[in-house]
């Protein structure tokens, strides 16, 4: 078996936000509450995917989600994820695999193997489910194959497979002619989960209450959305460093009360410190958007680097996993499945119509020229993880299709004239590579120098900026 | 008068560049060597001596490279990104990309011909796209590294490597070698998958005409033929195309002067 040893244990990432500091206490209380479910045996604990608009469905039932995804980032912003990693390729399976799902299989097949938790687990460890729920969406391929690798080391806990579809983006195309079917596909879907989850749990689904799940997801949702717009002040009083530790609530703890007033305690603190003129940098110089990329988890203080720069991070399309819900088509319906369903295509489809209007652009295009303008962006960072191909291909992409038909910064050129005349130019951009929780793509000093150099070019073109 | 240093300290190569207001008084250049203070000294009294100037006279030094910060007589510290924008457009200012091909790293920017950074990408940290391959190469077929440019342009049927890793490369090279493959189209093979890969790099922030290449990997004509053939274009490459990060950066020492 692979050598199994921890890594050095980083520093800790100063927060902006009292909020954001917060979380790490819940994430932990979050993870020894599911070993304590399971040690009484009074709620069933399921493994699941964030994003997949059912963990109203989950507590209407009772049941605990437990977020695999969430429990490798852990591992990642602990350090401490090398030893689950080392093991699943020790069980033949290639790094260059989805690394949360490799640090999960790594983990669940020591945990059986052991019969008990492995030596100093992070946080107590991954509690072994019940069952477990995948979801590829069709977004990612190591969703749907994760958890049939690790029911290799736990043949007794079945899976059940969500499929949940959305219509790709047509320029020419109104996606609202496929709406209808992608809704009842959707609503076929988890209604299926719904049978299972009973199964499972020897419980009705009590709709009443699931319809006020639904409420209260969606109050969350316009709050969240709210909160984070109060970021376009500045200086800003809130970055993607703390946005990080705050997807918290968005990813894990949809449809809780907690979550609802995570964001109304979010939402104060930010409105006191925009009154006090506070920001996320104290000297607020350059105003990033994390335009792409889940982060490197063992290196969040790279944001603290990039904040002693004078450089703060006001908005982020990584993690925001909510959209205004007054702004989407979604049709009454009293019928809580069948709203889930609805909310899932307005969300995927909610850039669709924007980028329609211009020429040359995209959804994720689209997103991007909005928040540039709307959160005054001075520039763009992207964060290329290798192991995580579905949110990852396609970011280059959308940096040279940003910069060819959005040209905000006008400088002035000398042609081959030798005559000077103004221009027009893209945003400047930074992408950094390296992984979501595999450290030994990391170099901290190559990420530095990188941030050096974007820095003093923000500042190169601010000095050469025409007016 | 101003008396201005620009030291780039770079992972194996050190370069430093004088200027007065007139313009250079002298350059130097060394192996980096495992001590990048001592280097940086080291290329400070060379200037000195080069120059005919004494500590006294000197008014502002900047720094850049890989070492900068252990150049502790430094003013300032600018990125090499900036430096060599600063320097391509006193030597070349139709350039609106730089590749330049570091021992450590392959860099790419785009410039505005006033010396301002408009985008950058720096390779990863694979020695795979970085000059170090030549080094390695040249290792392998016991010829100095400044002949290996001359030897790829002999080749008569370059071999098709099939490889963009440093380490590969060597055993490849070596596994190429046993079957007679000549060192000419062992290397115009090596020039080719290489510059496939600067290329490509290249490509993903866009690429403006004109174009020049910078740094150690610049003075390799093998590769800069081979980056002409896949680009099929000119490439422009500045006299001493190692020193442009510190001539830009002695520039900008020269600049700060005036603020």
């Amino acid at each position: 078996m692979a050598e199994e040893q921890k890594e050095a244990k980083p520093k800790k990432r100063m927060t902006a936000t009292k909020a954001a500091a917060s979380i790490g206490p819940m994430v932990k209380e979050f993870i020894t509450g599911t070993l304590q479910a399971k040690a009484e045996g009074k709620q069933k604990v399921a493994y699941t995917f964030i994003v997949c608009h059912h963990e109203e469905i989950f507590r209407a039932l009772d049941v605990i989600p437990v977020w695999t995804e969430n429990f490798a980032g852990i591992c990642g912003a602990k350090r401490d994820a090398e030893r689950f990693l080392q093991r699943a390729e020790s069980l033949g399976l290639s790094r260059s695999l989805c690394t949360y799902a490799l640090c999960g299989i790594g983990f669940d097949q020591w945990r059986e193997e052991l019969g008990q938790m492995p030596p100093e687990a992070p946080w107590g460890g991954q509690v072994r489910p019940d069952f477990m729920i995948s979801s590829g969406q069709i977004l990612c391929d190591p969703r749907s194959k994760w958890y049939q690798a690790s029911q290799q080391f736990m043949p007794d806990v079945p899976i059940y497979n969500i499929d949940l579809p959305y219509p790709l983006f047509q320029e020419n195309r109104d996606h609202r002619e496929a709406l209808g079917y992608y809704h009842q596909y959707i609503v076929k879907q988890l209604r299926g989960l719904v049978a299972f989850l009973e199964e499972q749990t020897k419980k009705k689904m009590n709709y009443d209450r699931l319809r006020e799940l639904v409420d209260l997801s969606d109050r969350t949702w316009n709050l969240i959305d709210e909160t984070y717009k109060l970021r376009r002040a500045a200086p800003c009083p809130m970055g993607t460093g703390d946005a990080m530790n705050t997807m918290v609530p968005i990813n894990f703890m949809m449809a809780t009360q907690k979550a609802y007033d995570f964001f109304v305690d979010l939402k104060k603190e930010l409105e006191e410190k925009i009154a006090k003129g506070e920001g996320e940098v104290e000297n607020e110089k350059y105003r990033l958007m994390w335009g792409g990329g889940l982060p490197a988890w063992y290196a969040l203080n790279d944001f603290n680097y990039f904040n002693s720069k004078g450089a703060s991070f006001p908005v982020e399309t990584t993690y925001r996993m909510v959209a205004p819900l007054h702004e989407m088509d979604i049709p009454e319906t009293k019928d809580p499945i069948e709203h889930l369903a609805w909310r899932w295509l307005g969300y995927w489809t909610f850039w669709y119509d924007k980028a329609k209007k211009r020429p040359g652009s995209e959804p994720d295009v689209e997103r991007l020229i909005n928040w540039i303008e709307e959160y005054k962006i001075d520039g763009v960072v992207m964060h290329e993880a290798f192991s995580c191909r579905t949110w990852h291909v396609g970011l280059i992409w959308q940096l040279h299709q940003l910069a060819k038909i959005y040209k905000p910064i006008p400088v002035y050129m000398i042609g081959k004239d030798g005559q000077k005349g103004k221009v027009y130019r893209e945003l400047p951009s930074l992408i950094l590579e390296s992984d979501i929780i595999d450290i030994t793509s990391y170099s901290e000093v190559d990420t530095r120098n990188k941030i050096d150099a974007f820095v003093e070019t923000l500042e190169s073109i601010r000095a050469n900026r025409a007016t | 008068m101003s008396f201005v240093l620009g030291i780039d300290i770079g992972s194996a190569q050190s370069k430093g560049v004088a200027l007065d207001d007139q313009g250079p008084l002298g350059s130097f250049e060394c192996a980096s060597g495992g001590n990048f203070k001592l280097t940086a000294e080291k290329v400070k009294e060379e200037l000195f001596s080069r120059a005919g100037r004494s500590a006294d006279n000197i008014s502002r030094t900047v720094a850049t490279g890989y070492g900068a910060k252990l150049v502790i007589f430094a003013d300032e510290i600018k990125s090499d990104i900036v430096c060599l924008a600063k320097g391509i457009s006193s030597l070349l200012p139709s350039v609106r990309t730089v590749i330049d091909i570091g021992d450590l790293y392959t860099k790419v920017l785009r410039t505005d011909g006033h010396g301002s950074v408009h985008s950058f990408i720096l390779s990863g940290k694979c020695a795979g796209g970085s000059g170090r391959i030549l080094q390695v190469i040249a290792k392998v077929l016991q010829v100095k590294v400044d002949e290996i440019g001359e030897l790829s342009l002999k080749s008569k049927k370059r071999v098709e490597f099939n490889t963009g890793c440093a380490v590969f490369a060597e055993t490849e090279a070596i596994s190429r070698l046993s079957q007679e493959v000549t060192k000419e189209d062992l290397l115009a093979g090596l020039h080719r998958a290489l510059g496939a890969q600067i290329n490509n790099l290249a490509e993903r922030i866009g690429v403006e005409q004109d174009i020049a290449m910078t740094g150690g990997g610049a003075r390799d004509i093998g590769l800069v033929q081979a980056l002409k053939e896949i680009r099929g274009h000119d490439i422009l490459v500045p006299p001493i195309p190692h020193m442009t990060a510190a001539l830009g950066a002695a520039l900008i020492a020269r600049e700060g002067l005036k603020r």
